[in-house]
């Protein structure tokens, strides 16, 4: 089977006609697509980041287990989608580039320092770029959750929700509907005022990312198995926690966030 | 560039609920990035029965007026109005008649059967082949939104003002997030023995 | 009865000269007598909307502004070969009956070939039925004759606005046609680059129930911005209202 990336070395069927003095033409593509979709929601006191299990090349299923989101450390998450390759070189470096300000300034960097950064790695490799859209969140140094999304080569923005990916045009319109409660009016109200959004309860995002995901399998082949949703949240206040134990290991992230990962199963029919 | 299916651009949605069906579609005529019309509904009626055609906007016209002569023409046969599921085998041998020169539109009928007073919904590709479907059809350029939104908010036996605030909402939010979409939309709320139209409003960007 | 044998006859000649012109560019074609919409391409048939010499990009200004009781339309007077002015006192426009006007645009030949073709029908049923066909049936007309030849050996590429007044119903009304054979009835039209220039002016000034001189006033604004910004000299605009008196020029553009 021909793989979509191919290497240099690899050479083109030899055609019916050719002729050693014919030029050959060569060409090698660096870049596939796996497929898969993420999303990432900012809430007044928590982030999630969710995004299926499936990576795919064409047709066919590389893995249902593949996680992409990733633990870059100082309670900050990476979610990453487009090609996996790139997309984990991308999470292994940022995570090395937190340890290492965490261990030169000898505190934890915050969100919006980290935002920065990223967008740096990835103009850094404006002419060869990570062919991967990233979603980074944390809690910012309020305690307010923050999601910051990029282009390949580091243009970024903060936004309240986002989704990327293959089912991105699929989930960005219910999320614009649930989440930021767009063409929606409070009632008796004959349209004129437009519902608030914001302060969303945790427990309803993650119904609607369940529901957005649920769709998403439904009618997008490259999107299922399994869902990981990883949630950024604020510790327990300090008095709380008397064991030493549990203060070193509040010390470890930064801004206050303490992240727990849930992996469910996607519907399989 | 020159996909005909995307050329004018528009989209169109219809739901089943308890005892009720709806279809809508959005108002704008454009060509390529440019609007040239906010007022181009693409829904019809046939009697009982309900047409949305979404695509290459002459194609949505003279498929239009090909079924009003086809339809009247069955009327006066019959001494009858035409059925949901015989409008969906006319519709999809109308499309297979040019098989290799395919009209650019992709269709969505919707109604309930006025003998057995069953909602009926299905969708075309643009040579007639059918999709019958029990939960919702979406067609045009913003079939991907459609396809997400529905997906999550429609839900069985909806009564026809849930099945209303529904279609709406699918359209609407997915109208919002297609470029060559929006600008107004047409719902038809249909149940037995009534058919409520209403004209919605929506950004005009 | 005479009056309509001769009339008829008016009509088949309008055919046969239809039909010599496709034969001679059928003869000077090459041998590929297919409709050029739809492309055979190895298994699967792709569709090419945009014919060589782009007609929906063309210098040609076809501007219409429907008004309180009254259409106002608008076309460049130069008469466009490639690059070259070839005439600069050209009209773009056919009268079809009292009151109605036919402005088109696109490749030369096509366009008075299929305006005259329409204009001897509306005429041939005028004398048949001693009245006016109405706009909206004029309109209806050219699109179905448009839309069966876009489908044929060797389709029309004519974009046309029909602006007219129903004097049945006493309205003005303007149609927007494109060559594809798509037509929307709107407040105001325009046909090629003029779209680009125009529309947006036409968006921010353009109100309910204008009366002559300030739908006067909006078509010098349009040409205004068409002189100062158009890459070419198009010698003016011919401007003509089509009212419930019927259709006549305007000067001064």
């Amino acid at each position: 089977m021909a793989s979509q990336y191919m290497l240099p070395h690899v050479q083109q069927p030899p055609s019916f006609h050719s002729t050693a003095s014919q030029p050959r033409q060569h060409q090698w593509s660096p870049y596939t697509e796996n497929g898969g979709v993420i999303l990432g929601i900012a809430g007044k006191d928590y982030v999630i980041i969710a995004g299926d299990t499936r990576s795919s090349e064409g047709y066919s299923i590389n893995t249902r287990t593949a996680r992409k989101i990733f633990d870059v450390g100082s309670g900050i998450v990476l979610g990453v989608v487009g090609m996996s390759a790139d997309g984990e070189e991308l999470a292994r470096k940022v995570a090395r580039r937190i340890d290492d300000y965490k261990r030169n300034h000898d505190k934890h960097i915050t969100v919006n320092a980290a935002a920065v950064m990223l967008s740096r790695i990835l103009y850094a490799k404006r002419f060869f770029p990570y062919y991967c859209q990233p979603l980074l969140g944390g809690l910012d140094e309020d305690g307010v959750g923050a999601i910051y999304t990029y282009d390949y080569v580091g243009s970024f923005e903060r936004e309240a929700s986002r989704a990327f990916g293959a089912a991105a045009s699929l989930i960005t319109p219910f999320l614009d509907n649930q989440i930021n409660l767009k063409n929606q009016f409070v009632p008796g109200t004959n349209g004129d005022e437009p519902r608030k959004p914001g302060d969303l309860p945790m427990d309803r995002v993650e119904k609607i990312v369940k529901d957005a995901f649920t769709s998403a399998v439904e009618r997008h082949i490259e999107v299922g198995d399994g869902l990981q949703l990883v949630r950024v949240t604020r510790p327990p206040p300090r008095e709380a926690m008397e064991d030493e134990e549990e203060v070193d290991e509040r010390e470890k992230t930064a801004g206050g966030g303490v992240l727990t990962e849930v992996m469910s199963e996607l519907k399989k029919d | 560039m020159s996909n005909p299916f995307t050329l004018n651009g528009g989209a169109c949605l219809a739901m089943a609920g308890k005892d009720c069906v709806a279809i809508a579609c959005d108002l704008r005529l454009g060509q390529q990035a440019l609007t040239l019309s906010n007022n181009f509904p693409k829904v019809f009626n046939y009697g009982d029965v309900f047409l949305g055609l979404t695509g290459l906007a002459t194609d949505v016209q003279t498929m239009h007026s090909l079924f009003r002569y086809k339809v009247n023409l069955y009327r006066l046969r019959e001494e009858r109005e035409i059925e949901p599921e015989t409008m969906a085998n006319l519709v999809s041998s109308t499309l297979y008649e040019r098989r290799f020169g395919p009209y650019f539109v992709s269709p969505v009928v919707a109604g309930i059967n006025q003998r057995t007073g069953k909602p009926f919904i299905c969708g075309f590709d643009s040579i007639g082949c059918i999709d019958f479907a029990k939960d919702f059809i979406v067609s045009g350029t913003a079939s991907d939104q459609l396809f997400g939104v529905a997906e999550g908010l429609w839900e069985p036996d909806l009564e026809p003002e849930d099945l209303f605030e529904t279609v709406s909402q699918t359209l609407l939010n997915s109208l919002d997030r297609d470029a060559l979409a929006g600008w107004g939309a047409h719902v038809y709320i249909i149940t037995k023995d009534k058919v409520t139209k209403r004209l919605l409003k929506s950004r005009q960007d | 009865m005479r009056f309509q044998g001769i009339l008829i006859s008016n009509l088949q000649l309008c055919h046969a000269t239809r039909l010599q012109a496709r034969q001679a560019k059928l003869a000077s074609s090459t041998f590929t007598n297919r409709n050029p919409l739809l492309t055979k391409n190895s298994s699967h048939l792709t569709i090419n909307l945009h014919t060589p010499t782009s007609t929906d990009l063309t210098m040609d200004v076809l501007l219409g502004i429907r008004g309180k009781d009254f259409v106002l339309i608008a076309t460049s007077k130069a008469f466009l070969h490639g690059i070259t002015v070839v005439k600069h006192t050209d009209d773009k426009t056919r009268a079809l009956n009292d009151h109605t006007l036919l402005a088109f645009s696109g490749e030369a030949g096509d366009t008075i070939q299929f305006a005259e073709f329409i204009q001897a029908n509306t005429q041939l049923y005028t004398m048949r039925h001693s009245s006016d066909l109405p706009v909206s049936s004029v309109a209806s007309f050219v699109r179905t004759e448009l839309a069966s030849s876009l489908r044929s050996r060797h389709p029309y590429t004519v974009n046309m606005l029909i602006g007219g007044y129903d004097v049945k119903k006493e309205q003005p009304e303007l149609y927007w046609l494109d060559y594809l054979a798509s037509s929307a009835e709107i407040p105001y039209a325009a046909h090629g680059y003029a779209q680009y220039y125009c529309l947006s002016i036409l968006d921010a000034h353009y109100k309910k129930g204008m009366g002559v001189d300030e739908v006067v006033g909006l078509m010098k604004d349009c040409y205004e911005e068409l002189k100062r910004r158009m890459p070419i000299d198009f010698k003016g605009l011919l401007v003509k209202v089509v009212d419930k008196d019927g259709i006549r020029e305007l000067e001064g553009f």
